[in-house]
């Protein structure tokens, strides 16, 4: 293993609250910083939500009256703001392991292999992922191919132009799964079906009627405890209610869990079921020096929402090192 | 590893054929095979191993596109030492000997294996009087390095389990394993060895069943001619039997669901816990398994042979299974379930290890009834099998001697072995310092050797199974377009045609339109 490099502060994650985090430390005047991210590229969730011609706009900059845009263009600005300060920026970089008494991450790249780096304060910016069906508990069946999460979705839809199903099946009735139906109808498939296990959607009445741009999915909530997924091969639809919802493919959207891994790992006090990061004031985690900014704190928040609580997990940063 | 066996995968894809055909069917030639091997589970690849240390000419095929696409896929991953086995039976014979032959085993084939030890415990009045008759069962059994332990005892093993505990008893030798690279490290060596290895081939009838060579008609329209035929088709072994006419038995599915809880889990618990057996189940296990992870499970759940559901999971099912591990382990409730799964048991009404020689005819065996121990007892089972092949089919046995054993070094797992840890190793090649699979820490280096591995896995499945990429906490959520996109450009496939398990599992629908 390589020697041990030294920074001010560490950030683990290039999305929205990782920048956040980098551009407000530099205005702080913080000299050697360094955000590590193990994709290809900066942005985080955003990037790969592309822009396209006709296409879906599912992040709002409140900041700027409320409008909406592109994923993908929110994810140029933040690389943008995050290329004008000095910060060291390592992609193809994933933190396997930390020590944190003695804030130590210990990171693997093509460049390097596997290294250490250590630094007075540490910011974990690492965002959250959709449950699986076992995290969630109320659904089981089959287990055919075809059955994504969102970000399986973009992937395809988005980063490689192809329509992986003709007749969606939605499970969960979030923000994230009624913008996955209204991308899906904007690339040509049928009006969703989307089911959850309860009796409204989650999505608020507000952002459902900005997606009747699009589309205007099917609502069926779920009176039963459980549904079951039917199909050998392929998904062919959902066991629910008693009746078998068809389909040619099923997304499992929202539901979002913070990717505290890391922390956990680390022995830093992470939420078991949740795995919430056990906060204190001032975004401090259970560890001296290390902070927590972004969709890694728990529940849904908006892009720029995670921007600006990286800015304001800075302000602690700062804090703490003075 | 030089392969010298030919590898073909009946695609039925016209589009693509070439890319994964490999090699035309035709350059299979027309020469009779000695044996065909129909099924290529774990039996069947011990088989095949165990085979190719022969001079013969041996055909290993199976109807999906991996090794180990069925019941070896889902089971416990325990090697047993037969401790609770029936006494006198065959299963107990070769249970008990293979057990012994595992250490050695694992090494040449490189297979991940950990000798963790069970422990057999008794959280009831009625279960502690059960505790003396499996005691002096495993001794009877020949597995005598059994011991008896107080609860004291048992808790100091494992303080973290129920404090219910009344007595126990430890089975040093309980083991877990991989069960995936199993049947493939098996199939490899076999195919360098000389064996031909057909995936996507069905067997849909046989001609000239009492001549001696027989003619099996395939779904790939070649027909290919055997002296002697195995099945050992699993549960598709009764309906194979159907074709030649063997002597009738029954197959009832048995379904066994598991919980695979997050790698956190783990350090909780060194031992598979077991529970006291019933006459039907050994009930629910906690069992560590060699990945890192905790599983519970099985369910015993009987099916008709043709229920489409059989493999399905269900939520109460689910549940029960969480209430009864957490009788053993009360943490489990803390603990996240990432996903769940089911095996389902080829469970013969006849008994178990139900194998007829010359069934219906001369030069056919049928095995079937391999139900709870057949990974265990795969090495012993195969060498039983050569045993009757030559004895009472007439089999003729001539060592090859080039015929080689074991795997090389570099066929570790990768999960196993770490390579990004190795810095020359990324040095040279930088792919070893990429990570793809975030949750399990896989490289793209890793990705790439299997898929220029002697198989030549090409499905999302067979990948997960060797690499472990999408086998973590977050499912694929991050990785699978990106394992999908490496098989596509790696190996010239058309990203929509990349399939789960293969034809008919791709990932776009194949109706759907490309979407500028
Ligand atoms: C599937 C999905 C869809 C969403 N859709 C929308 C939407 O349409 N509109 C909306 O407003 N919001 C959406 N969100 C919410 C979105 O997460 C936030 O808007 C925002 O992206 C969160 O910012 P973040 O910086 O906290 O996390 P992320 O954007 O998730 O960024 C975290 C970054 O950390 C990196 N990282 C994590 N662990 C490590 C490690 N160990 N080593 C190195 N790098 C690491 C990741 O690669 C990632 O780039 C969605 C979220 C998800 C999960
Ligand atoms: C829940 C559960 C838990 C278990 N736990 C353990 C354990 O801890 N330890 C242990 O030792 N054992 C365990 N087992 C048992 C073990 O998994 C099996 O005994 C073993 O996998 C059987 O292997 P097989 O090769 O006989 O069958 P299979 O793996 O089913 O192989 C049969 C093959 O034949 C193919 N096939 C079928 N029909 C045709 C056809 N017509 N033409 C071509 N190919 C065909 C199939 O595709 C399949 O690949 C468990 C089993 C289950 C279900």
């Amino acid at each position: 293993m390589n020697s041990v490099k030294h920074f001010n502060v560490l950030i683990i994650g290039a999305g929205p609250a990782g920048v956040g985090a980098a551009v407000a430390l530099t205005k702080r005047g913080i000299k050697s910083i360094a955000i590590i991210e193990r994709s290809d590229k900066i942005g985080g969730i955003p990037s790969f939500y592309k822009k396209k011609k006709g296409g879906v706009r599912t992040f709002v900059r409140w900041s700027r009256g409320g409008i909406p845009v592109f994923g993908e263009d929110y994810a140029q600005w933040l690389e943008k703001q995050l290329i004008k300060t000095k910060v060291q920026i390592e992609l193809q970089s994933q933190v396997l392991n930390i020590d944190a008494k003695k804030k130590i991450l210990t990171l693997v790249s093509p460049e390097e292999g596997e290294v250490n780096y250590s630094a007075d304060a540490i910011v974990m910016a690492c965002g959250s992922r959709e449950e699986t069906p076992a995290e969630r508990g109320w659904i089981a069946g089959s287990r055919p191919v075809r059955v994504f999460y969102t970000k399986q979705l973009l992937r395809l839809l988005d980063g490689n132009h192809l329509l992986p199903m003709n007749n969606p099946l939605i499970i969960g009735s979030d923000v994230i799964g009624y913008a996955a139906a209204a991308k899906l109808k904007a690339a040509g498939a049928s009006e969703a079906v989307i089911v959850d296990n309860c009796s409204r959607p989650k999505c608020s009445f507000f952002e459902r009627l900005y997606f009747r741009i699009w589309s205007n999915p099917d609502y069926q909530g779920l009176s039963a405890k459980s549904i079951e997924v039917t199909g050998i091969k392929t998904a062919s639809g959902v066991n629910l209610n008693g009746k078998n919802i068809p389909c040619d493919g099923i997304v499992i959207c929202g539901e979002l869990i913070p990717n505290s891994e890391l922390a956990l790992n680390g022995d830093i006090k992470v939420e078991l079921h949740s795995r919430k990061p056990v906060v204190a004031k001032d975004y401090q985690l259970s560890e001296p020096g290390w902070f927590a900014a972004g969709n890694i704190l728990g529940g849904f928040h908006g892009a720029e929402w995670c921007y600006f609580n990286g800015q304001r997990v800075a302000r602690a940063v700062a804090n703490y090192l003075s | 590893m030089s392969v010298s066996g030919k590898l073909f995968y009946h695609w039925m894809d016209k589009d693509f054929d070439e890319s994964l055909k490999f090699i035309d069917t035709e350059q299979l030639g027309d020469i009779p095979y000695d044996v065909t091997i129909i099924g290529a589970g774990v039996v069947g690849c011990a088989l095949a191993y165990k085979l190719s240390m022969y001079k013969l000419r041996v055909l290993l095929l199976d109807k999906n596109y991996d090794v180990g696409e069925a019941t070896s896929k889902g089971n416990s991953a325990i090697v047993h030492t037969g401790f609770d086995a029936a006494v006198g039976t065959l299963e107990s014979e070769l249970v008990t000997k293979a057990s012994r032959e595992w250490p050695q085993l694992a090494k040449k084939l490189k297979i991940p294996y950990e000798e963790c030890g069970a422990l057999l415990i008794a959280i009831n009045n009625e279960q502690n009087t059960q505790l003396d008759k499996v005691y002096e069962k495993a001794l009877k059994n020949g597995v005598t390095d059994v011991q008896q332990l107080s609860a004291e005892q048992v808790l100091e093993l494992e303080p973290q389990i129920t404090k219910n505990v009344l007595r126990g008893i430890l089975i040093p030798r309980e083991s877990i394993a991989d069960p995936f690279s199993t049947s493939i490290a098996y199939a490899e060596i076999a195919l360098s060895n000389g064996v031909d290895i057909l995936f996507g081939i069905e067997v849909i009838g046989i001609e000239n069943v009492d001549g001696k060579v027989k003619s099996l008609i395939t779904n790939c329209g070649k027909k290919f001619d055997t002296r002697i035929i195995v099945n050992v088709a699993g549960l598709g072994s009764r309906k194979l039997a159907d074709l030649y006419g063997g002597e009738p038995f029954d197959i009832n599915p048995r379904r066994g669901q598991f919980l695979i809880f997050d790698k956190f889990s783990r350090s909780a618990i060194d031992h598979i816990l077991l529970p006291i057996p019933t006459a039907n189940t050994k009930g629910v296990l906690v069992i560590p398994t060699i990945f890192g992870n905790l599983i519970a499970g099985p369910t015993a759940e009987d099916f008709i042979i043709d229920d489409n559901t059989v493999s399905d999971t269900t939520v109460e099912r689910l549940q029960e299974l969480l209430d009864g591990a957490s009788k053993l382990y009360p943490g489990l409730y803390e603990q996240s379930v990432i996903t769940t799964f089911s095996g389902v048991r080829c469970n013969c009404s006849q008994g178990s290890y139900w194998i007829r020689c010359n069934d219906g005819h001369q030069g056919i065996i049928t095995v079937s009834g391999i139900r709870s121990t057949g990974f265990t007892s795969s090495p012993a089972l195969a060498e039983y099998l050569i045993g009757e092949l030559h004895e009472k089919l007439g089999l003729n046995l001539n060592v090859n001697p080039v015929a080689i054993d074991s795997r090389s070094e570099s066929s570790w797992p990768g999960w196993w072995k770490r390579p990004y840890s190795n810095n020359e190793l990324v040095k040279e090649s930088p792919e070893y310092g990429r990570v793809v699979c975030y949750c399990e820490q896989i490289s793209l280096g890793e990705i790439i050797q299997h898929l220029d591995s002697p198989l030549k896995p090409r499905t999302l499945d067979a990948i997960k199974r060797r690499t472990r990429a999408q086998m973590g906490r977050c499912q694929g959520f991050d990785c699978m377009v990106n394992v999908a996109e490496i098989i596509s450009n790696y190996c010239n496939i058309p990203l929509n045609k990349i399939t789960k398990r293969g034809p008919g599992s791709e990932i776009i629908s194949t109706n759907a339109e490309q979407y500028q």
